[in-house]
């Protein structure tokens, strides 16, 4: 039998509220110091303890990074989803189990069986944490069985318990335990290990989460405001974390307001309170708080009020699947609220965009005057993503057409908050307090001078402008990340976290006889590019997580009549990260269709 | 040739005459309650000598909510949606805490739709003056009953309203509130003098301020009509307010037959007792004057509740001195060296 070296996928199911993240995050960490290509996926339960988590671990030496087909390492700790677990094992596969669990066995021949007594292991080592120990030490057992270098074992439980004597310490005889007790009672029989690779580039972990809220710290956000939902409130915590060290000054005063709101309707409200002011304010929210704030973002469109929304998409409709992810938000913030509307939103599907965007996103909505999204999803926000560092902002903070001066504001022959005095449909706008130009802002309609007006003219001049700035919008947004060769006619277009799966997608198609180029859109409305690139390839098929082809149906609103038949959906969500060969069958069978 | 004595305009002490806080004309009913509490905004601000650029007009919709296009033209305003013009002045507050907001709502703004932003803004003791103007009717929409219509209210046509009224100032009272007052849109003294208590508060300030609807709820049955209101009104005290940059004067009123209330900025609320004394910071006092009042069918009026000791919502923030507003982007962006810091903290 052939040895398989860092290229397997590893399941761990356990119960929500175990400790187990801080095992699977052990195990991952270590994988990643030992130069294996390895990524992790958190598949958890909306609920605090008892129900059941899988932990997904892929080594890939493709440096796939999506959960792949199947598993070839089942560890079995959690009794309710034993059954089922390994029933859905094919033969051949590992399977690590605790042998302490009441009424379960496994008793499958085709398998190779590792029989672990975890609990009384845990129980030997520490009683009162035995239930945190038995994670622990399936840590230990899988190290002993596919080579885990146990410095590295050691460097991350330091990372992971930073300073803390005691849990290092119960961490690490926990893993030599395990260890201990594979290499004393049981013998290697599967043909699964990993191998020390050489790291070319230093990386870190960090979720993506995290790096939007850094990417808000050094975008000069300064107010936050919200509500805690699923799967964002990493971002508003991680900001509130980073406060303290980056944004406070010598006496330890915050330069950044942080307001937990009422409700989503409320923390919306704030941010327009604080983009009607003259500042920058954010919130971060999911789908269902994005439903709640549909007014108010209607109310931003019309009056031009800068601010800024992160969605981090979850699975809906309604509560739906909170804790599972999908790109279903896009129309909802692409046409959000009612009457004719159109936003920006920024799709970062790399961990370094989620920081960029995280900036840039302020400097959009000053510049354009309206409200700007970041949508990034469960995916890419909530679990950890090789990182090799954060750029610091390019350019300069860009305020936008503000006039702060009084020389400035007399120089202007007329002044009007919404007049096009520049031919970009951009107006320029003074801020409250200054006594320039003091206007009552209103969600009613307005003339150029932002006096209330009904005059068919004037709304209709109104609309057209909002149109027009948005539209010029186009080409000063992220352009399109394009992967083409030569003389591919089929073009993938995505979005998104697809990012991380879109490889092992195009390389199964290429297994299918289909040579595809990749177009990964960046930010709504979309850029000339995207155009050209559905002009250039015979088909193009678009690409998402959900049911409906949402970005399929806003391309083919914008698309010329003569590209609308070159657009192709290929939409499809069950809950779980994007899985390669699902879609790539997908698009093969759309292909055939197609392409006759 | 005839000298023509100039007519002096007169100033206030910042030597800005009152048409520096006049608004656009009222497209509100004629004789509309609301009109005459515009008028006293006017004259409240215009004594108190506040800059007029330095105010923010915050309004949510309604007939109430139209009302900042007809004062104080020098500032800014917003006027946002239903209900929700607490959470956007919070906003704004945060961003520049300089700024005298200035909120104007209803009762269907304020004890309906929006009545969760109310009651969170209160609890935050936001710094802001946040009046109702109170009619009972949602007049704009053609006179429904609101939350705040007293039981048998009765319209032209339709059953009356059987549903128990919320009282604003009891809730308010209840949730905290740093300043409670009721007034009538006819009480000119009255309300002119609370209104300008209220801008000199730092805190959370409500005014409930009864304010009929000529339209839609001026029957004689209504408890919110004028002839009801002016009829049926018990005066706590009689109000006066003198602002900080007034020596307190000797006034005609026996001594202990006042009760003098100092404001954050140095300003004295000097409340006159009519009958029984109201110590105002006493809550159940002023639960037991609603509830006494509401059971005779009755409004009471004044200062009910007042509290300058909680910390307001600029406290609780933690903020930079400085409006954020004020600072340079350089100080809003953390260096280049502090991610360089970050990216290598990450790495090792």
């Amino acid at each position: 039998m052939g040895k398989i070296i860092n290229d397997f996928t590893i399941n761990i199911a356990t119960a929500n509220g175990t400790g187990s993240q801080s095992a699977n995050l052990i195990l991952l960490e270590s994988l990643f110091d030992m130069g294996v290509p390895v990524s992790g996926k958190n598949l958890f339960p909306s609920n605090i303890s008892g129900l059941p988590t899988w932990y997904i671990l892929r080594l890939s030496e493709n440096e796939y990074q999506a959960p792949g087909d199947r598993t070839h390492i089942q560890i079995m700790v959690n009794p309710d989803t034993w059954d089922d677990d390994l029933e859905a094992l094919e033969p051949g596969s590992v399977v690590i189990w605790n042998s302490n669990t009441k009424n379960k066995t496994v008793d499958r021949e085709d398998v190779f069986s590792y029989p672990m007594p975890m609990t009384k292991l845990a129980r030997g080592i520490n009683s009162k944490l035995a239930k945190l120990v038995t994670n622990i030490i399936y840590v230990g057992a899988l190290a002993e069985i596919l080579g885990i270098d146990q410095e590295c074992l050691n460097l991350a439980v330091n990372k992971q318990f930073k300073g803390k004597e005691s849990a290092i310490n119960l961490n690490i005889q926990a893993i030599l335990a395990g260890r201990e007790y594979f290499r004393e009672n049981l013998e290697k029989i599967d043909p699964y290990s990993v191998a020390k690779r050489e790291i070319t580039q230093s990386k870190f972990f960090i979720e993506g989460n995290e790096a939007v809220a850094l990417g808000c710290i050094y975008g000069g956000c300064q107010m936050l405001a919200w509500y805690p939902i699923t799967p964002s409130s990493s971002i508003a915590e991680g900001i509130i974390a980073y406060i303290p060290k980056l944004r406070t000054d010598e006496n330890g005063k915050a330069n950044l307001a942080v307001i937990q709101a009422e409700d989503e309707l409320a923390a919306a409200g704030m941010v327009l309170g604080a983009g009607w002011a003259g500042g920058r304010g954010m919130t971060a929210t999911s789908g269902p708080g994005i439903s709640l704030m549909q007014e108010f973002i209607g109310l931003a469109y019309f009056a031009e009020i800068p601010s800024v929304f992160w969605d981090v998409n979850r699975v809906g409709p309604s509560t739906g699947l909170p804790t599972r992810t999908q790109q279903s938000d896009i129309a909802m913030l692409y046409e959000g609220s009612h009457g004719d509307t159109q936003h920006i939103v920024l799709i970062p599907g790399t961990i370094e965009e989620c920081f960029e965007f995280g900036w840039y996103a302020f400097d959009c909505t000053e510049r354009f005057q309206t409200p700007v999204f970041g949508l990034s999803d469960l995916d890419l926000g909530m679990n950890k993503w090789a990182c090799s560092g954060f750029d610091y902002p390019s350019i300069d903070m860009d305020r936008g057409k503000v006039v702060r001066e009084r020389e400035v504001f007399e120089a202007f022959e007329t002044f009007g908050r919404y007049l096009d005095v520049d031919g970009d449909g951009i107006p320029y706008r003074t801020l409250p307090g200054s006594g320039m130009d003091p206007i009552l802002y209103r969600g009613t309609g307005h003339n150029p001078m932002g006096v209330y007006s009904e005059k068919p003219d004037d709304y209709h001049d109104l609309m057209n402008r909002l149109k027009k700035k948005i539209d010029k919008s186009r080409d000063k947004l992220p352009a399109p990340i394009l992967r083409e060769g030569e003389d591919a006619e089929i073009g993938i277009l995505y979005l998104g976290s697809m990012e991380n799966s879109i490889q092992e997608i195009d390389d199964i198609l290429l297994d299918f006889g289909h040579n595809v180029h990749q177009c990964r859109i960046r930010a709504l409305p979309y850029h000339p590019e995207v155009e050209s690139f559905i002009r250039r390839h015979k088909a193009t098929i678009v690409l998402e997580i959900n049911r409906d082809g949402q970005l399929h149906g806003i391309l083919r609103k914008e698309l010329p009549d003569d590209l609308v038949t070159r657009v192709h959906s290929v939409a499809y969500s069950d809950g779980l990260p994007p899985r390669a060969r699902i879609y790539a069958t997908l698009i093969d069978k759309k292909l055939k269709e197609v392409m006759l | 040739m005839s000298m023509r004595r100039e007519r002096a305009v007169k100033l206030n002490v910042i030597n800005e005459p009152k048409d520096s806080y006049t608004g656009g004309p009222s497209s509100l009913c004629p004789g509309c309650g609301h009109d005459l509490i515009s008028g006293m905004i006017i004259n409240a601000a215009w004594e108190n000598g506040v800059e007029p650029h330095r105010i923010a007009k915050m309004s949510g919709i309604g007939c109430s909510s139209k009302t900042p296009a007809y004062y104080l033209g020098q500032s800014h305003g917003f006027n946002t949606v239903h209900g929700r013009m607490p959470s956007v002045t919070t906003g704004a507050y945060a961003i520049n805490k300089d700024l005298l907001y200035l909120g104007v709502s209803g009762d269907g703004d304020s004890a309906s739709i929006g009545i969760g932003q109310l009651i969170h803004a209160i609890r935050r003791n936001m710094d802001m003056v946040y009046i109702v103007e109170n009619n009972g009717v949602y007049g704009l929409t053609k006179g429904q009953y609101s939350a705040t219509a007293d039981v048998g209210s009765k319209k032209r046509k339709g059953p009356s309203n059987e549903l128990q009224p919320i009282d604003l100032c009891a809730l308010a009272i209840n949730l905290g509130c740093t300043f409670v007052a009721r007034s009538f849109s006819g009480s000119r003294k009255q309300l002119t003098s609370l209104l300008r208590a209220a801008m000199s508060h730092k805190g959370f300030a409500l005014l409930d301020v009864i304010s009929p609807c000529v339209t839609f709820n001026n029957n004689d049955e209504s408890m919110k009509s004028f002839s009801y209101v002016k009829e049926n009104e018990m005066t706590l005290h009689m109000a006066d307010y003198i602002p900080h940059f007034n020596p307190i004067e000797e006034v005609d009123v026996p001594e202990g037959h006042y009760r003098d209330i100092e404001l954050h900025d140095g300003s004295t609320i000097r409340l006159e007792t009519i009958s029984e004394e109201h110590d105002p910071s006493d809550s159940v006092a002023a639960l037991t004057a609603l509830h006494e009042a509401d059971q005779d069918a009755k409004h009471v009026t004044g200062l009910l509740y007042f509290d300058p000791t909680k910390p307001s919502l600029a406290e609780d923030l933690d903020l930079v001195e400085k409006p954020l507003l004020d600072l340079e982007d350089s100080e809003l962006r953390p260096s280049k060296e502090s991610l360089d810091a970050l990216n290598s903290e990450f790495l090792s």
